[in-house]
């Protein structure tokens, strides 16, 4: 053996720092064990990992920034009359960075009380019980882990058209790093991420255009979840390019194709978020003989094993590439791995966009209902009716309720509207505890509030008449 | 028209079971009842027979596959006038059988079509807090079937049905383990790479699950005894020697200690039922039982199974020793009928043949009393005031205090000791 590549003897070994491996490291340090946390570091590792420094939260930010000043606008109708609004981006990066950096710390603290040992570096396996981690420094140290639980996460994917250049093509983390506003912005793909994005840009004054391979924005919902956010992106201005590809830069802006056609789009910078790919590519998976499949995803059973003593949680492995999904596999993980008897299985993982309205789902659609061969019942109740709404300047937006006759059973739960993110929680709760329509009816809603759309579709579902508006 | 032949129920309770090894391949014409497969379930392996007489055409499991109940196991194109068989599965059971080529196939959904969310739709109906306390009991929420609106499960079907393992012993030993409140085990990670981590499955699951609820939920009280088998030894050799003039070695073989001791057992039980009872605190009731369905301890390749002599108070010690016989070779070889594991009212579980002196039996699920015999040795005792040299067979005896006290116990083994100790009382038996 190389002099050198004597290994420390560790118990638990968790690889990546994001919601998924923190939250799997204070539970299994919980649980007894001694936990050694190994991440990367750098601009998109760290505690917290990608979705606190450059996803979930700092999008959550410029989000609010923008949605409030779309808000002033929105109650000028109601006598709100504001000069100018300005929008300074230093001072917003200047916030953003100090919410990320609490947070961070927080998970620190989290850490020291529980005795997690975190050490920054760059891991790979080098065999089913060892890795190498490559410290900032440039030494290499060795552990030799009893059980490790993989949570690397993921990275966004590149076009080879447009590669990221950190100046003019910027990937989600450039674009939320901006420290002026652009003229004009090209965001590649309308899925949640580009939407959410280029949507907040636009409503701070941004001219924004979307560029989507597909013929629908937000692809992964609903089509009729996605037509209020629809007009609102026309009412923003927004230029939509569907069926369209991004073939290039030029110094004008950004080259689109749409059926054989081309033409500029204005420009001055290009955000791509067109998906995003496991970082499972570098890990030294082969040594460690955790099995991978073509999709780079690793592939793991109900208890998120892929092998008795390794896990893998989160982005990379199967199904949405959601923090609260890795978050909530992380505990199964931790707790499969002391022995415990667990398993992954939920019935509705929610997803949200950050649109202005909100999107967010939970459990099935009527689509997957039907082909799921359930006896489908659906009731929609409309944002115009609700006083609460009113009172927000929102009128558009619905929620809907998709139930199971047969066994008389809430399916799924989809809500456009304000607060759409935070109200879906009631839909899923529904959907986890095999809720009845009537549970929800039974439950008194408080008025006025958003919530009671949720009520109100219910009673559609059992032919009741909703509540009173006034 | 081909015959789709599905994993009969082979068992109350019993919903999937892993192929084992197959006795025929594709293309073999094979006969009605000759072996076609071997699976092991929770509770033992058990053997299944070809249920047609004609060609096997495809298998449709792979060996260590676990298979549901009702799902096809193989297709047979059955043999001509042989077009509408009756087909027995394993057990008495009803045929499990469904015309192959006139059905639709199950269609699955292709993976463009599958929903973005992991939702598994068909599911038992059960909220979060019920499916982790089943999960935790290990008990397999498809075998339950709810009493909620809609056929929910609910918390108490699943603290119901992990109350009712102990109060039949005739349910799936999948269900069986040790309660809902037992603390977490965690499993010791490897010492170095070289560890060899088990599956916990099949028998030693549910001898596993079995005697943690037993060792969790009843409180033993043990009767030891040593006891002078002079008598007995007599008696045995007695009978054997009898049995050979007739010409029936097998029975002369078939005498062990074991058959003697079970008719002991089964003789004095009608006196005593406190000791061939079941205790349910849920339903707080205490069945008594009619019959002595003797469960004897087996020593298999897979583990501890213990096949049941029913009825053995009407049974003769020959035939309780034939019988003994015949379900011992059956356990060691794996084809055991799962009627010959059922039903089991009483324990007797002769360890002496281990080599073992004293033991401390663990009364099953369902049961009341484990009667364990040591080896029989010759030992200095006091007689008369005399140190004397007898044959003694130590024997202790685990009862359920919950329903057995000491003394209700103690009456019952001095009984069986009674018996030991003069068999000739035996023949108070006679009718």
């Amino acid at each position: 053996m190389v002099v050198g590549e004597i290994a420390e003897s560790i118990d638990l070994l968790v690889v990546g720092a994001g919601p998924g491996g923190y939250v799997a490291a204070l539970r299994a340090a919980e649980l007894g064990r001694q936990v050694v946390v190994v991440d990367r570091g750098g601009p998109e590792g760290g505690l917290g990992g990608a979705c606190l420094h450059v996803g979930c939260i700092p999008s959550k930010a410029l989000i609010e920034l923008a949605h409030t000043r779309a808000q002033v606008e929105r109650l000028g109708a109601a006598g709100l009359e504001v000069e100018s609004v300005a929008i300074d981006m230093r001072r917003f990066q200047i916030w953003k960075q100090e919410i990320v950096d609490r947070l961070a710390a927080g998970i620190g603290t989290l850490f020291k009380q529980a005795s997690i040992r975190h050490i920054v570096g760059e891991l790979r396996f080098n065999r089913p019980d060892r890795a190498a981690v490559l410290l900032p420094d440039g030494n290499v140290m060795f552990l030799e882990f009893e059980q490790a639980i993989i949570a690397t996460g993921s990275r966004s994917v590149e076009l080879a058209e447009l590669p990221f250049d950190g100046d003019r093509v910027l990937s989600s983390t450039g674009a939320l790093a901006l420290a002026e506003l652009p003229r004009s912005v090209a965001v590649v793909g309308a899925g949640y991420i580009g939407l959410e994005l280029g949507m907040a840009l636009a409503q701070l004054g941004v001219q924004v255009s979307v560029i989507e391979a597909l013929d629908r924005v937000l692809p992964s919902f609903e089509a009729a979840l996605t037509r209020p956010v629809l007009r609102n992106l026309k009412r923003l201005g927004v230029e939509l390019h569907l069926s369209s590809l991004a073939r290039g830069l030029q110094d004008g802006g950004l080259l689109v194709e749409q059926r054989g056609a081309t033409r500029l789009v204005p420009a001055e910078k290009v955000i791509v978020a067109v998906g995003r790919i496991p970082n499972t590519d570098d890990l030294g998976l082969g040594p460690a003989a955790v099995p991978v499949g073509e999709d780079g995803r690793v592939q793991v059973d109900e208890r998120r094993l892929a092998t008795p003593r390794v896990a893998a949680i989160g982005d990379v492995t199967a199904g949405p590439a959601l923090a609260h999904k890795a978050s909530a596999e992380a505990a199964v993980a931790a707790e499969a791995l002391c022995g415990l008897p667990v398993a992954f299985e939920v019935s509705a993982i929610p997803a949200v966009a950050f649109t202005d309205p909100e999107i967010a789902t939970a459990g099935l659609t009527e689509t997957h209902a039907r082909e799921a061969g359930f006896d489908v019942a659906v009731a929609r109740s409309s944002l115009g009716a609700s006083g609460r709404a009113a009172t927000l300047g929102a009128r558009e937006g619905f929620t809907s309720v998709v139930s199971d006759r047969e066994t008389d059973r809430v399916l799924g739960v989809h809500i456009v509207g304000p607060h759409a993110s935070e109200l879906i929680a009631e839909g899923t709760l529904a959907v986890e505890m095999v809720a009845s329509p009537v549970d929800l009816l039974g439950t008194i809603h408080p008025h006025p509030s958003l919530s009671e759309s949720l009520h109100d579709a219910a009673a559609g579902l059992l032919a009741r008449p909703p509540v009173a508006v006034g | 028209m081909a015959l789709e032949f599905v994993l009969p129920d082979v068992g109350e309770g019993i919903d999937a079971a892993e192929i084992v090894e197959w006795h025929v391949a594709a293309g073999d014409r094979v006969n009605e009842d000759q072996p076609l497969v071997d699976i092991q379930t929770d509770k033992a392996v058990v053997a299944i027979p070809c249920p047609t007489t004609g060609e096997v055409l495809e298998l449709r499991a792979q060996v260590g596959e676990t298979i549901e109940v009702g799902q096809v196991l193989a297709v047979f194109e059955p043999a001509a006038g042989d077009a509408a068989p009756t087909v027995k599965a394993a057990g008495d059971e009803a045929p499990a059988i469904k015309p192959g080529a006139d059905s639709v196939p199950a269609v699955s959904s292709g993976g463009d079509a599958a929903p973005a969310q992991p939702i598994q739709p068909r599911r038992p109906l059960a909220s979060p807090a019920v499916r982790k306390l089943a999960r935790t009991s290990g008990i397999e929420l498809s075998s339950l079937s709810g009493s909620g609106e809609g056929g929910r499960i609910t918390r108490d079907d699943v603290e119901a049905a992990l109350a009712g393992r102990s109060g039949s012993a005739e349910r799936s030993a999948s269900e069986v383990n040790g309660g809902g409140t037992a603390p977490p085990s965690f499993a010791t990670p490897g010492e170095s790479a070289h560890d060899e981590i088990v599956p916990l499955r099949g028998t030693r699951r549910a001898i596993a699950r079995a005697l943690t609820q037993s060792w969790q939920t009843i409180p033993h009280v043990i009767d030891y005894r040593e006891v002078d088998a002079g008598e007995l030894v007599e008696t045995r050799l007695a009978l054997r020697a009898r049995a050979v003039r007739r010409g029936d070695a097998r029975v002369a073989e078939a005498l062990t200690l074991t058959p003697l001791i079970i008719k002991m057992v089964a003789a004095t039980l009608p006196l005593h039922p406190y000791a061939n009872a079941s205790v349910d605190l849920e339903r707080e009731e205490i069945t008594l039982r009619a019959e002595c369905n003797i469960a004897v301890a087996v020593a298999a390749e897979q583990g501890l199974i213990t096949p049941v002599v029913h009825r053995a108070q009407r049974k003769s010690i020959g035939e309780i020793g034939l019988e003994v016989g015949e379900l011992a070779q059956a356990a060691r070889e794996n084809r055991l009928r799962p009627e010959q594991l059922r039903g089991g009212t009483f324990t007797v579980n002769n360890y002496g043949s281990l080599g073992i002196w004293l033991g401390t039996p663990i009364i099953p699920p369902g049961q009341v009393v484990n009667f364990g015999l040591g080896k029989l040795e010759e030992r200095a005792v006091v007689r008369a005031g005399e140190i004397v040299i007898r044959p003694i067979i130590p024997i202790a005896v685990s009862g359920d205090h919950r329903i057995l006290d000491g003394h209700t116990l103690a009456a019952f083994v001095s009984d069986v000791v009674e018996l030991i100790e003069r068999p000739s009382l035996l023949a108070g038996e006679l009718r």
